[in-house]
């Protein structure tokens, strides 16, 4: 961790300059009570989402989620805010730590520039209206309209947690047996330097044209619920378009970062987005994205892996309930 | 085929070299997004330390976490009275919570330059197709801002 911080200046001044800055906003606060937040609580709130929010990036990068999955369903489960509001604030929580990971993936030559960029087309597109889906439901919804986007939000997650338990994509050097005529011409190939092997891999996308409306549909899944994509961009990658796992893996964060900023645009225009309320948010996903993209490897990612799928499972029985007592207006006795 | 086969008979190649368009993208970023980092810590000290806010926190925070939505927590707000609309930070930068929003959305914003200038560099090395798919991406990227 210090060797980091030597190594990258940028972040030792980051996390400096945030320590700094937040002891300074609880010793001048100039904020004054209200009937359901004290100073010193509003105070305890930004500070207590920095450090969550810090938790949440090591955990998605060592998961191999983004943050935007823990985020957004335990935000909707557990607290009384408004279900527009976690969503846009879980996009904020699903870009940033991919944002700031996009450099040195891209330096180490592992995310392909070329297949971010044709995938980002229909993310983005698919993203834009997730949003603005999300915002006209909001409008002409309501509480309806809140009940339904838990009930949907519980039952994507336990099928994520359940392609957790089934294993979900491993599959390091994917082997493909044709060639599409499409994926041909569109010619995704490139290569990459693997350091466990001491070679390079020679890879070439295929399935291009399923792969795509795949990716409208994470675009759209994660600009509606807020959720960003991470736990279907590395599968769609990996095991549809036989991208080898560590360049599905690194191209991933690219690529959910670019769809992610597109899906933002419309709930920042709309005030959906809270600046004192999203910026601890955005800190913590910086700040720990960079530590996440340098040094988390040598942690056991499959202990983080079993908790992540009891906290989805837990979350979606509470997000279930929460739906159904919402939309049938019945009342479910459960924590 | 897989590729790791292939490579097997290439052990003397040298490593494949990194895309420049690439290097110029993941930069671009990595530095907006750092420096949209630091504009937050700023305008979260002024929010916090001053009075010189668009909209209480306090009020933006307790409202936030009572359940209100949108529409309430807007027309709520003292001096304010609707929800707005488009990019109301640009004209609000010199306020507290103007210039925490300033600082969020510069980081999102980050992903167009670094879309074009990746876009130009794809241009540059006669990967036209890709250049083309990358500007269209950075097209619909502005489009969403709009």
């Amino acid at each position: 961790m210090a060797s980091l911080i030597k190594r990258i200046p940028e972040l030792s001044l980051l996390i400096f300059g945030t320590v700094i800055i937040y002891i300074a906003m609880g010793l001048l606060s100039q904020l004054n009570d209200t009937n359901v937040l004290t100073a010193d609580g509003a105070w305890m709130l930004i500070v207590g989402s920095f450090l969550m929010s810090f938790v949440i990036a090591i955990v998605a990068v060592l998961g191999g989620v983004g943050g935007g999955v823990l985020f957004t369903p335990v935000m909707l489960g557990f607290t009384s805010i408004d279900s527009l509001l976690v969503r846009s604030t879980g996009l904020v929580v699903a870009m940033f730590s991919g944002l700031v990971s996009s450099g040195p993936f891209m330096r180490k030559g592992l995310a392909d520039i070329r297949i971010v960029f044709y995938c980002a087309i229909p993310i983005i597109i698919g993203a834009m209206l997730g949003a603005q889906v999300a915002i006209s439901m909001a409008d002409s919804m309501g509480a309806e309209g809140d009940a339904i986007v838990r009930l949907l939000l519980g039952l994507i997650l336990v099928f994520i947690a359940v392609m957790f338990i089934m294993g979900g994509a491993k599959n390091e050097y994917p082997k493909r047996k044709f060639i599409d005529r499409i994926s041909e011409k569109m010619n995704l190939k490139s290569a990459y330097y693997e350091e466990s092997l001491g070679k390079n891999i020679y890879y070439q996308a295929i399935r291009v044209l399923p792969g795509g409306f795949l990716f409208l549909i994470v675009g759209f899944t994660g600009g509606f619920f807020g959720l960003g994509g991470g736990w279907a961009v590395v599968p769609v990658l990996n095991l549809v378009m036989t991208v080898p796992l560590k360049v599905s893996a690194a191209s991933s964060g690219v690529l959910l970062a670019m769809g992610n900023a597109a899906a933002i645009w419309p709930y920042i225009m709309k005030g959906a987005l809270i600046a004192s309320f999203a910026a601890p948010w955005m800190l913590g996903q910086v700040i720990g994205g960079i530590i996440g993209a340098h040094v988390l490897s040598k942690i056991n990612a499959g202990f983080v892996r079993n908790i992540l799928i009891v906290l989805l499972l837990m979350t979606s029985v509470k997000l279930i309930s929460r739906g159904i007592e919402g939309f049938f207006g019945v009342d479910i006795p459960i924590l | 085929m897989s590729d790791v086969k292939n490579d097997s008979e290439n052990k003397t190649e040298e490593r494949p070299p990194v895309s420049y368009a690439g290097i110029i993208y993941g930069d671009i970023i990595y530095w907006g997004t750092l420096a949209g980092a630091f504009v937050v810590l700023l305008g979260s000290i002024i929010s916090f330390a001053t009075t010189n806010n668009y909209v209480d926190p306090a009020y933006m925070l307790s409202a936030l976490m009572d359940g209100k939505n949108v529409n309430e927590i807007w027309t709520g707000a003292e001096g304010v009275g609707a929800p707005p609309n488009g990019h109301w930070y640009l004209s609000e930068f010199t306020t507290g919570n103007g210039l925490t929003m300033l600082g969020i959305a510069m980081g999102v914003f980050s992903v167009t330059p670094a879309i074009f200038a990746s876009a130009y560099y794809l241009y540059k090395d006669n990967d036209k197709v890709f250049a083309s798919v990358a500007a269209l991406a950075g097209v619909i990227t502005i489009f969403a801002m709009i």
